[in-house]
């Protein structure tokens, strides 16, 4: 099974388009993780926040049932510099990279036990509560083989990841 | 409907500086400041470095003054239009002038555009711009003729007169065989019009664009912008960007100008306010 997580970022939807793109770089490496877990096929599911599951649908279409393959819209902390949209906090990046090393090394028990009271006050508690569950829901079902992280940054002062995981089906 | 001038395509949505530079010794806004073929000349390098797609190489000025004959006025504009030609091969190169006879040698220099600001007074221009594969820039003046001041010229409605006009005219040019897509229409404030009337013309530009005739308009520190404001030649860019601002959300196409980047921030930012144009770089709030 396939699970690809991406950021829950609106500029990743068509309706906040630019004409010189602000995030080239995040929007290559969604793309090219999309079509990676559309390689199996359609998703059986998408999550996200509110947001997180627009971008989500945006980008893979509706979950069809009863298939594997998962697309996860959830990102990091949005307080990593004074210009972030949450201005800076010194515990972001802290956060930031324990949600990071479980991401990258499909730690399914240390994505379940997410500091969720931190993350909402580093404006992360949605994603946070998002990959807190998807930890919860797969951890015992079934394992992370393979991981690659195609995007590990915060150019806006907010951490967006790209990350693969190929599971055991 | 794509727009051709002469060498040059544009699609529908595009919008176009087109920026002036005077061969002329007494041009009512720079007062001879390219008067010199070189001093043109980097002015012309100046405009296109700042964006402007279009060039309006001009031999004599507008108001009145010293009678200019066409072999001086060729003088002036002929070799110039073949220096920036071979300097600039991107550029679109327009002339405003109203004489056929001139529209030829700067067609066979390299020309793109014939903008005859004197609303055809000479017939033969068409002809002219036809056999070259040129744009035409039809204008609107009332009939006066040209290099004259406006006097006690009265309109039932300026904005009519203005659109019939200047589309008999497009149609004439048509009919002499320029390519539809390379006619564009221009209401042509203060020329044979008072200020009350260059003002409703703006107010009323929507009237002219519903025609589906591509619209220039040349407001830059023109008298209809003094006179409102009560400023002189030198003071009048906010009040021309305000004028632009209202063209350009009624949706003209080209902007004869002597400021090229106040005006494309200008028109930019009022086709980006009105939905034509996407932001250039947004990211606030979306991160």
């Amino acid at each position: 099974m396939r699970i690809v997580v991406v950021p829950s970022t609106l500029a990743l939807l068509p309706r906040y388009a630019s004409a010189s793109d602000p995030i080239p770089e995040l929007r290559a490496a969604v793309h090219a993780a999309t079509a990676w877990v559309l390689e199996d096929g359609p998703v059986g599911g998408v999550a996200g926040s509110p947001a997180g599951l627009e971008v989500a649908r945006h980008l893979v279409g509706d979950p069809v049932e009863a298939v594997p393959g998962l697309l996860v819209a959830a990102g990091g902390s949005a307080m990593r510099t004074e210009n972030a949209p949450g201005a800076f906090d010194e515990r972001a990046e802290g956060y930031d990279a324990v949600v990071g090393k479980a991401l990258a090394t499909g730690d399914l028990e240390a994505l379940s036990r997410i500091d969720v009271p931190l993350a909402e006050e580093l404006w992360a508690g949605e994603d946070a509560l998002v990959l807190a569950a998807l930890g919860r829901r797969l951890a015992g079902t079934t394992r992370v083989l393979d991981v690659q992280v195609d995007y590990d940054d915060a150019p806006y002062g907010v951490q967006y990841w790209v990350v693969r995981w190929q599971c055991e089906s | 409907m794509t727009l051709k001038l002469g060498r040059h395509s544009f699609a529908d949505d595009a919008t176009l500086m087109m920026a002036i530079v005077n061969r002329t010794p007494d041009s009512f806004y720079d007062k001879g400041a390219t008067w010199a073929e070189d001093k043109a000349f980097e002015r012309v390098v100046q405009v296109v470095d700042e964006g402007a797609e279009i060039v309006d190489i001009g031999g004599i000025k507008a108001a009145p003054g010293v009678f200019i004959d066409p072999d001086e006025e060729k003088g002036r504009v002929v070799d110039f239009v073949a220096r920036v030609r071979d300097a600039f091969p991107g550029l679109v190169i327009s002339v405003d002038t109203w004489r056929a006879e001139v529209g030829a040698a700067v067609c066979e220099a390299g020309a793109d555009v014939l903008n005859d600001a004197w609303g055809g007074a000479d017939p033969g221009l068409v002809d002219v711009a036809a056999s070259y594969g040129a744009a035409i820039i039809c204008t609107h003046t009332g009939g006066v003729t040209p290099r004259t001041r406006p006097f006690r010229i009265e309109y039932d409605d300026v904005v009519k007169s203005a659109v019939a006009d200047t589309i008999a005219y497009a149609e004439r040019a048509v009919l002499a065989g320029v390519a539809r897509e390379s006619v564009v229409i221009d209401p042509a404030h203060d020329f044979g019009k008072n200020t009350f009337h260059s003002l409703e013309l703006t107010r009323r530009l929507d009237e002219m664009v519903a025609t589906g005739w591509p619209v220039l308009v040349s407001l830059s520190n023109k008298d209809f912008v003094g006179e409102s404001l009560d400023l002189p030649v030198g003071e009048r860019l906010t009040g021309t960007l305000a004028a632009t601002a209202v063209c350009a959300l009624a949706g003209a196409r080209i902007y004869r100008v002597h400021e090229v980047v106040e005006t494309r921030q200008t028109v930019d930012m009022v086709n980006t306010i009105a939905g034509r144009r996407l932001p250039q770089r947004a990211i606030r709030g979306l991160a």
